[in-house]
């Protein structure tokens, strides 16, 4: 087990390698650049001062090179400077990841929660009313914009609880309660919405298993309906499920924008797009590192996961 | 000295609580870029920046030029200007002004390493001197002070503390000014927290206490937070959420404001060259059903200077090409030689309005047989091709100025750093130049006239409206007002009634 | 059979689905307004009899505006969808059940796919490959690859060793029969349960390619572009987003409801 896990990290560096320098390269090749976004269509600038800019930003210097002393630096944990405001790169994701770590794991508890007591009951009483609610419910989640859900959610919380704050956000260790109410809304909505895709794949995992072969032979041993339920469909449909709370909590590292912009939370979600959008080519290089790593971590402690939960799997 | 400082923070922020009565909590859209006064050209900057720091002049509220810093100033002849500094002015560190900061500011503007955007208004600057050890005197090489006069007053000027620039602090991060508003927290991301400077220049102001101006860049976050008492001001994009805010709840402070939406025209490609075609655009547009389209109304439409600088713009109904006359456009390409109409693309991007004014472009124009194809594309991109003249068109959005030298001679000279339409008439370039150097009024009244009527029948660029700067703000905040060029510095002058 | 077409819901659906397909493939049945014609005296009205889903900021018929736009939407969900399923489950099942150095590769390559923020990757992709329906298709499919590869081979995984799998091997038949005859039937519900759930999800990345300035150009109508152009108006005038959104829901629902309801026909309940 552990040589496996330090297999796989070690493994993942490569990857995470390969996908900073992916990042660099289409970061370069993208039209536009940093200096292009700061001066925009009011250029003043003269062509000296402009070498001189890029001269300054380090980016006179061959592509190639800017890559390695990166890496370079960041051996020495050093992700250098925001081309735009001039702080820390490492400080400014150090101070935005927990907020939105945070945010992701709530709503992912949200949608656990939701949706896989709602994904068991309605995949066990197939037809019953429950299924059929349980089942609108469940492409209702599936086909809202997050925009929509949250600018609703905002719009009924404001008229039934105007002293609500909703915008804004406070660290958990300067106020807890402040902390919980700010990400209550944020995760609601993206728990709401993404408890729907957890409860089709329970659903579906629960239809299939409850169909196949063994479960038949669980039954003629004359065991209990209920222990048949628990014991071998949780254990088996628990891989997908896991699967896709895993694929969802990665994509909320780097997708919230929308709901960071809307609730204003400073989480990286919001770094990565504005970074990007602004060329700023150290944030963009510092936060895909970060989110990289993260959701790497974040699979092989899934596919850990799976062999304790279903002892078929086994690893390699 | 920790717990020395640790006490006066602690008695601050009780006084603060105490006291407070007058802090504004503001939503803005977008957060600051860099806070170094002399280098940055974010709008989202400058904003803060000139409650933090003064220059050496100011605007007052009817846009006119005012001594800030500088207690008076006199322009003996074009070449020469003069300010007078004011005395007893302390930086938010306590340090005194004297002469040598604004030597040392301009010097720092002026050092090409610095990388300022206005270091090329300083060209023409021959030598700056010191009078006594109040007097600054600026003397240029051309007659070009009345133009350059406006740059006195924009954050890129603001006086630096030489000591403070020269102690190694991070100006893009930390500000010591010697603004109505002291920086004291800005997370980034999240908000700024301005608080009162006790020792402002101006007795009796500023009236608040403590801004806290929050980063909301969804519309919708800012019309709930102010429909539900958790800001008192904020800034509006969108003319509809005026619907959700009405004015028996809310005060609208609106201005029309420099700014101009404009269809800019590549004249090196076809069929864009001909300026006839140029001027068959202009009459197939129907300006003020833009506005109405886009803006809903909270515009007005503008010719090559703006209808608010009454003292030079020449009247829309004097301008060819202002009224809407699909006929007369037909007519004139047929005489350019198109006449089965013409097909070109516009270039434009999801910022602002430009998509939609796009959107509103193509359908007016094809009733005069021109067909508009539209290409978004992502804001990076937009620029790159920009400065690379890589389009048939665009729609943007260009910053004006009180000063129509500052407004049209780098568009339109050839050669100009921002004429990207490859636009060249010598006949223009000539007035411009002698607009630049004259300094009787009624005299460059008469040159800036005849530019804008040439600039109209030419059409290098469709100049469209200039849309309203608009904030909301609950009812009983007083006092605030939005300048023309969009400036919100009196907020110095705002003031709650509670 | 029989059992399908008996269950009003399951009718419900499929009525739902054609009319919807139809809407999309055959707009001017439905509609005598032109999506494109611009009345500013009705901007932004609210539904009416005249306007049954309202006007939008330029006073064009929203009604027209969905229904025209159906048919690029669909055809775009569809097809990237069905590129990247059928890509990707190639990819998971064949990791899944070959497992050792390869499994190991083709997941690190996931893997990296995975942890770009999807927004990114999708902005570089379109940066890239330009705007146009073709290259929205090639962008939306790169995305939703990998999704497809891990899930498929989380299905796979626990039949890799399960016993009439390993019987079938030491009796000696072929990798490539295993996989079709037995692992395939077994999962393939489950494969298509993934697809129409990222078959909406494809809509909303539509949406969101059109708030980067990507996907189809204006004023062409296209669901997702109308849902993003929507949001700046939800503050006054809701209807110009929801009406499309509720039309993307109801054809996700019935796509859903339908699909859901095959798999409970190849499972019948014991």
């Amino acid at each position: 087990m552990i040589s496996y896990i330090i297999r796989r990290l070690i493994l993942a560096i490569p990857t995470v390698i390969l996908v900073t320098l992916f990042t660099f390269i289409m970061i370069h090749l993208v039209p536009g650049d940093v200096v292009d976004l700061m001066t925009g269509t009011q250029n003043y600038l003269t062509q000296e001062q402009l070498r001189e800019l890029y001269r300054s930003l380090g980016l006179d210097k061959p592509l190639m090179i800017q890559y390695f002393s990166w890496i370079y630096n960041l051996l020495k944990m050093d992700m250098g400077i925001s081309l735009r405001t001039g702080e820390k790169v490492l400080k400014m994701i150090l101070e935005r990841i927990p907020v939105t770590f945070e945010l992701a794991v709530f709503s992912i508890t949200i949608a656990v929660l939701i949706g896989i007591p709602l994904g068991m009951l309605s995949g066990v009483r197939r037809g019953s009313k429950v299924d059929i609610i349980a089942r609108i419910f469940g492409l209702a989640g599936l086909s809202a914009p997050t925009f929509w859900v949250g600018a609703i959610l905002i719009v009924l919380v404001s008229r039934a609880f105007p002293k609500f704050k909703i915008f804004g956000y406070t660290p958990f260790f300067e106020n807890p309660i402040s902390n919980l109410s700010s990400i209550l809304l944020p995760s609601l909505t993206l728990g709401l919405l993404i408890s729907s895709q957890v409860m089709r794949i329970t659903r579906a995992s629960v239809v299939e298993i409850l169909a196949q072969e063994f479960i038949r032979v669980a039954r003629s041993k004359g065991l209990p309906e209920k222990m048949v339920v628990w014991k071998h469909v949780f254990r088996n449909s628990a891989i997908p499920v896991l699967t896709t709370a895993g694929i969802q909590f990665g994509y909320l590292l780097g997708g919230t924008v929308v709901i960071e912009n809307i609730f204003s939370i400073p989480g990286i979600g919001r770094l990565v797009f504005e970074a990007v959008s602004k060329r700023d080519y150290p944030t963009v290089l510092g936060s895909v590192l970060f989110i990289t790593a993260t959701i790497v971590i974040l699979n092989i402690i899934v596919d850990v996961i799976y062999t304790f939960v279903d002892p078929r799997v086994r690893l390699e | 000295m920790k717990l020395k400082s640790l006490l006066v923070l602690l008695i601050f922020s009780f006084a603060l609580i105490v006291f407070a009565g007058g802090t504004l909590k503001l939503a803005l859209e977008t957060e600051p870029v860099g806070l170094d006064p002399t280098v940055v050209t974010a709008f989202a900057s400058h904003r803060i920046l000139e409650l933090v720091y003064s220059s050496l002049l100011t605007y007052d509220r009817d846009m006119n030029l005012i001594p800030d810093l500088a207690e008076s100033y006199e322009v003996p002849d074009p070449y020469t200007l003069i300010f007078k500094i004011r005395k007893n002015v302390r930086f938010h560190d306590g340090t005194p002004l004297t002469i040598d900061d604004v030597l040392f500011t301009f010097e720092r503007i002026r050092n090409p390493k610095t990388g300022s955007p206005i270091l090329s208004y300083f060209k023409d600057l021959d030598r700056i001197e010191r009078e006594g050890d109040d007097k600054v005197i600026f003397r240029f090489g051309k007659p070009v002070v009345m133009s350059i006069l406006p740059v006195f007053a924009s954050a890129n000027t603001a006086i630096l503390s030489k000591k403070f620039v020269e102690s190694g602090a991070n100006l893009m991060l930390k500000a010591n000014g010697t603004g109505p508003f002291v920086l004291k927290e800005y997370v980034a991301g999240d908000h700024i927290t301005l608080v009162k400077n006790k020792y402002y220049y101006n007795p009796g102001l500023p009236k608040l206490d403590e801004i806290k101006i929050i980063f909301m860049p969804e519309e919708i976050s800012r019309v709930t937070a102010l429909k539900t008492g958790q800001v008192d001001l904020a800034l509006i994009n969108e003319t509809l959420s005026l619907r959700s805010l009405p004015e028996t709840q809310f005060t609208v402070f609106r201005k029309p404001v420099l700014s101009y939406y404009l269809l800019g025209l590549n004249t090196k490609r076809k069929p864009l060259d001909n300026p006839k075609v140029r001027l068959a655009i202009s009459h197939a547009v129907d300006r003020e059903k833009i506005v109405k389209l886009v803006a809903m109304g909270e515009g007005q439409v503008t010719g090559p200077l703006s209808p608010l600088l009454k003292k030079w713009a020449v009247p829309l109904k004097e301008l060819p090409g202002y009224k809407r006359d699909v006929e007369k456009a037909r007519e004139l390409l047929k005489e350019a030689g198109y006449p089965n109409g013409i097909s070109f693309k516009v270039m434009t991007s999801r910022k602002y309005n430009f998509d939609r004014i796009a959107q509103v472009l193509k359908d007016q124009l094809k009733d005069a047989g021109i067909d508009l194809q539209i290409e978004i594309v992502e804001w990076g991109i937009f620029i790159k091709r920009w400065k690379e003249r890589d389009f048939d068109s665009f729609v943007s959005l260009n910053s004006g100025s009180i000063e129509p030298d500052i407004q049209l001679y780098r568009t339109f000279h050839t050669g100009g750093s921002t004429n990207v339409f490859g636009y060249s008439n010598p006949l223009v370039d000539k007035l411009l130049d002698e607009g630049k150097k004259e300094t009787n009024f009624e005299k460059r009244r008469e040159i800036y006239a005849k530019i804008q009527k040439i600039l109209a029948e030419e059409s290098p660029v469709i100049f469209l409206y200039s849309p309203n700067k608009i904030y909301v703000g609950q009812k009983y905040v007083k006092g605030f007002e939005v300048l023309s060029n969009e400036k919100i510095i009196f907020l110095k002058e705002t003031y709650l009634e509670k | 059979m029989r059992r399908f077409f008996k269950n009003p819901l399951n009718l419900i659906s499929l009525a739902i689905f054609t009319l919807i397909l139809t809407m999309g493939f055959f707009p001017d049945l439905f509609t005598s307004y032109d999506p494109y014609e611009m009345n500013i005296e009705e901007m932004l009205a609210p539904p009416s009899l005249k306007h049954i889903f309202g006007t939008d900021q330029f006073g064009r018929d929203l009604f027209a505006r969905v229904v025209y736009g159906l048919k690029k939407s669909i055809l775009v969900a569809f097809f990237s969808m069905v590129i990247a399923c059928a890509i990707g489950s190639a990819v998971g099942i064949t990791s899944a059940y070959f497992g050792g150095k390869y499994d190991i590769f083709v997941m690190r390559i996931i893997d990296a796919f995975f942890s770009f923020p999807p927004l990114i990757l999708a902005l570089f992709i379109v940066a890239f490959f330009g705007t146009g329906m073709l290259k929205l298709i090639m962008s939306i499919s790169i995305v939703y690859t990998p999704i497809f590869a891990r899930t498929v081979r989380s299905f796979t995984l626990p039949l890799r060793d399960v016993n009439y799998v390993l019987a079938a091997k030491s009796i000696g038949r072929r990798d490539a029969s295993i996989i079709l005859f037995h692992i395939l039937p077994n999962i393939l519900p489950m494969i298509m349960v993934t697809f129409t759930m990222n078959f909406s999800t494809a809509f909303l990345t539509e949406a969101t390619l059109g708030f980067l300035g990507f996907g189809v150009p204006p004023p062409e109508p296209s669901l997702g572009g109308l849902i993003g152009e929507g949001r700046n108006y939800f503050l006054g005038a809701p209807w110009v987003m929801i009406y499309p959104g509720l039309v993307v829901a109801m054809m996700v629902f019935s796509v859903n409801m339908i699909t859901d309801s095959l798999q409970e026909l190849m499972n019948p309940r014991k």
